[in-house]
């Protein structure tokens, strides 16, 4: 075990001066990341193409980092550990995905309504029948309204960032809600990249409860007669005002976490040649798909810029209308098929006709960046 | 020394609502009473909205009469009428959803561990039938099958009493319920013994008709669960209102199923646990 | 589209929060009023203000200031009373969050699930929230918006509250101090000795 000394300021961990490089994959970078993080307990479940994360974060428990480590029985049932944890007082960290997500659903919500920082990692595929253990991100569009921050990952260098910093954003106390770092299975965990990670002996600075906008689970703050969180059900108008402002309470908590995105990563965007008449806006490896489509069609003479967004919730609404303010069209290539990214975009842009949902490929399948130009190709005779 | 937290902040000690004074100067934080000494002190559980004559309700008065260290004790319950008791009771306790109460108590009771090393906290699962042997049963075995420290007590009323009256696997062999509109069709679930095969290291049923032994019981439980293995003790507090007896005859339901030989007071103790109870127990005396 | 302010209500049936259209909480140094940034000097003076002015000011003190929990709370607590005095305010206690049953009497306390009942009842103008914590604070901050006309002020020890007319953040013993000099001061202008 490396010998680690406690960060005064969470930058000392973030910006590091002795950056250090790894070619590493998805679930190893999320290893460095959580090695990094001063969490207190980790919960496993398999699920593919989750489990080798926490195999290895389950390594940082044997080698000493993290003080406790198990496997739970269930998703539902780890979910729900970790809450008790996270009501207990410390900081936790789960991972999931896919099958995983569903049978886990019914607490991501509960999280968000008790006020939680549990920083999780979703690493997508598909869910429906006929089973499949393949990338696919339409478990997010079902996530999408639980009420936690949702980052996404384009590859191991931001399932790495995002992931140690989800911390800094899910414990401050006028946001302190879950967040979820997602990342396409396979395609992001099981492939390398060089990553720079942070020096490994330096790890961020403790969670305090005391600082929580609701008391820890431990009889030792107060108010003494306290539940997290009673039934508000009463038929009556002042039961559901409650029910109601508490949920605006979780939207604000959400809407709280955009300033602190900015501060940790940078926006809740990217964007390249974003004056470019046509702009295609991705998340997840479909950006990285993308970036080879760009390449192809400018050696063609088409004008592509490129748009990650990085945060889903909250929504770059304002940084998206007014980016796509000047863009003829917007493409937006997806890896499931509903198209929730699409669905996102269309609603909050003006003129959504310019927004082409697609392409799309779903079930494991891979996108040939050639799909991309095809779709980029198609809006051109619309622009000249 | 009393904890800071029941100590009412200078000045603010006349605006204080009188359930919160009483707490202070009459409750049982750090002090020594059981259930003998009810009507002595004030209790834990303030006013209920619970209905008239239920047998989960006293259970309830008797259990938090009965804990060994209220100060340094969490409770985790689950959904059904205990949640609704649950606001009123003057310690921390956790609503998760319903039959996620043991997984709730595991990550819990480690953080607290961790947290405060050198000081027990007492983790308390209670929760009723349908949430323990039914929709949690899996997540109740685990915590068991795991070892976690913690003690888990079923308020059984033999049916989903707070979604209106509905089988649950509690629920007597042939009871007309909603949702087994013909009887129910097989035995209760054999819970005490699946405790004891799963690694409980002190396993009880009592009921709220002899407060004595439901003391002993509650308080054996969490005391082995602090300190040798996970504990079960089931509690048998029939519901009037979805049995359709008078409320006043809730202690006399119980009597008539010990009489019958239905309803019988068990314990079981492993070794271990019986050497620890038989040190601690003896200290005491 | 003009810019969204958090005035005193009764404001409707479900106001949004405030953080959801455009209210964003203060940097340190500064705090909010009505929805708008200000240096925190020019908070506590509205403050000190809105209080001296009010008709029948009350002070709703949390649990985080109602018990003696940890060190420095005792200090804060009397200097709320001394503050309360100076303002003529009443004191009425939200000593807990739970939704309680079978009833409450909104006459001694507060309850964070339907704290309308509280400031009907005693009809109350202007109040204060110090010591609640955050998540509660803002449930019944924007409950108090939605069907109230009272002005409410959050003394917050963290970030602050967007749904109260004034937030103050990082508020502790000194800014209690701060606001009591400041009354005193505006009191002697006014020729009020008492």
């Amino acid at each position: 075990m490396i010998e680690q000394r406690v960060a005064l300021m969470v930058d000392e961990v973030f910006q590091p001066t002795r950056c250090e490089s790894r070619f590493i994959t998805g679930s190893e970078a999320v290893k460095e990341a959580i090695q990094r993080s001063n969490i207190t307990m980790a919960i496993a479940y398999p699920i593919t193409p989750q489990s080798e994360s926490m195999h290895l974060v389950g390594d940082l428990y044997a080698e000493g980092y993290i003080p406790d480590y198990f496997r739970g029985e269930s998703e539902f049932a780890v979910m729900g550990q970790v809450a008790g944890a996270a009501m207990g007082g410390v900081r936790v960290f789960t991972a999931t995905g896919g099958p995983g997500t569903l049978r886990a659903f019914e607490m991501f919500p509960c999280w968000a309504g008790m006020r939680l920082p549990i920083v999780c990692c979703f690493f997508t595929r598909g869910v429906n029948s006929p089973l499949s253990i393949q990338p696919d991100t339409i478990e997010m569009a079902f996530l999408l309204d639980t009420g936690i921050i949702m980052l996404h990952a384009e590859g191991a260098q931001d399932l790495y960032d995002f992931t140690l910093r989800a911390f800094a954003i899910a414990e401050q106390t006028d946001v302190h809600i879950p967040v979820g770092v997602f990342a396409d299975g396979f395609f992001v965990t099981h492939t390398r990249e060089m990553v720079t990670v942070g020096p490994p002996d330096v790890k961020l600075p403790p969670y305090d409860p005391h600082r929580s906008p609701v008391p820890a689970m431990d009889m030792e703050g107060v108010p003494v007669r306290h539940m997290r969180d009673p039934f508000v059900m009463k038929s009556n108008f002042i039961s559901y005002a409650a029910h109601a402002s508490w949920q605006q309470e979780i939207l604000a908590a959400v809407e709280r976490s955009r300033k602190y995105v900015h501060e940790y990563l940078g926006g809740l965007l990217e964007t390249e040649n974003e004056e470019a008449d046509i702009l295609i806006m991705a998340a997840g490896t479909a950006v990285s798909q993308s970036r080879e489509a760009i390449q192809l069609a400018r050696a063609q003479g088409i004008d592509v810029g490129l748009v990650k967004i990085k945060c889903l919730r909250p929504f770059p609404t304002e940084e998206i209308q007014h980016l796509a303010r000047r863009a003829r069209a917007i493409v937006v290539p997806e890896f499931n098929r509903v198209g929730w990214l699409a669905r996102e975009i269309k609603s909050v842009v003006e003129d959504n006709s310019r927004v082409v949902g697609a392409p799309r490929v779903f079930g494991g399948m891979t996108m040939p960046s050639e799909m991309i130009l095809a779709q980029l190709q198609a809006c051109v005779p619309a622009t000249r | 020394m009393t904890k800071q937290i029941f100590r009412i902040a200078p000045g603010f000690e006349e605006i204080m609502p009188e359930e919160y004074r009483e707490l202070v100067t009459d409750g049982p934080y750090d002090r020594s009473v059981g259930v003998a000494d009810l009507g002595t002190f004030k209790e834990l559980l303030e006013e209920h909205p619970l209905c008239a004559g239920c047998g989960l309700a006293l259970s309830l008065r008797l259990f938090l009469a009965s804990l060994p260290a209220p100060a340094d004790t969490v409770v985790v319950g689950s959904t059904g009428c205990s949640a609704i008791a649950f606001p009123q009771v003057g310690l921390h306790n956790i609503h998760g959803l319903f039959g996620n109460q043991n997984a709730i108590a595991s990550g819990l009771k480690r953080a607290l561990k961790l947290r405060f090393p050198d000081r027990p906290k007492d983790v308390v699962v209670v929760a009723g039938d349908g949430a323990t042997a039914d929709i949690g049963l899996e997540m109740v075995m685990h915590s068991w099958f795991r070892a976690e420290n913690i003690a888990t007590v079923m308020l059984d009323n033999e049916a989903y009493a707070n979604t209106g009256g509905q089988e649950s696997g509690m629920s007597p062999r042939g009871a007309v319920l909603n949702m087994a509109p013909t009887g129910k069709k097989f035995e209760k679930v054999a819970m005490p013994e699946i405790a004891r095969e799963s690694g409980c290291a002190y396993v009880a049923v009592t009921s709220p008709a002899n407060a004595r032994r439901f003391e002993k019981a509650i308080r054996r439980a969490i005391l082995v669960a602090r300190d040798v293995g996970p504990t079960y003790v089931q509690v048998f507090c029939p519901c009037p209102t979805n049995f359709k007896f008078r409320p006043d005859e809730t202690l006399g339901v119980i009597r008539k199923r010990e009489k019958e030989g239905v309803f019988q007071y068990r314990e079981y103790i492993t070794p271990e646990a019986q050497q620890y109870l038989a040190a601690s127990e003896g200290e005491k005396r | 589209m003009d810019s969204y302010r958090v005035k005193a209500g009764p404001e409707g049936y479900l106001p949004p929060a405030a953080a959801c259209v455009g209210i964003c909480l203060p940097e340190r140094g500064h705090a909010l009023l009505e929805g708008e940034l200000v240096p925190e000097e020019r908070a506590l003076e509205e403050i000190a203000r809105r209080l001296l002015a009010a008709g029948n000011p009350v002070f709703f003190p949390g649990p985080l200031i109602l018990w003696d929990w940890k060190e420095g709370v005792a200090e804060k607590a009397r200097a709320l009373q001394v503050l309360a005095r100076e303002v003529r305010a009443k004191i009425i206690p939200m000593p807990d969050y739970r939704p309680k049953y079978p009833m409450i009497n909104p006459a001694v306390e507060i309850n964070p699930n339907h704290p309308n009942l509280t400031i009907w009842h005693n009809h109350i103008d202007v109040c204060v929230f110090i010591g609640v914590h955050c998540h509660y604070a803002n449930v019944a901050l924007k409950i108090i918006r939605g069907g109230t006309d009272c002005y409410t002020i959050a003394i917050c020890g963290e970030v602050g509250h967007e749904d109260a007319m004034i937030s103050l953040r990082d508020a502790g013993l000194r800014t209690l101090e701060r606001l009591t000099a400041m009354v005193r001061e505006m009191k002697r202008k006014a020729g009020d000795v008492g």
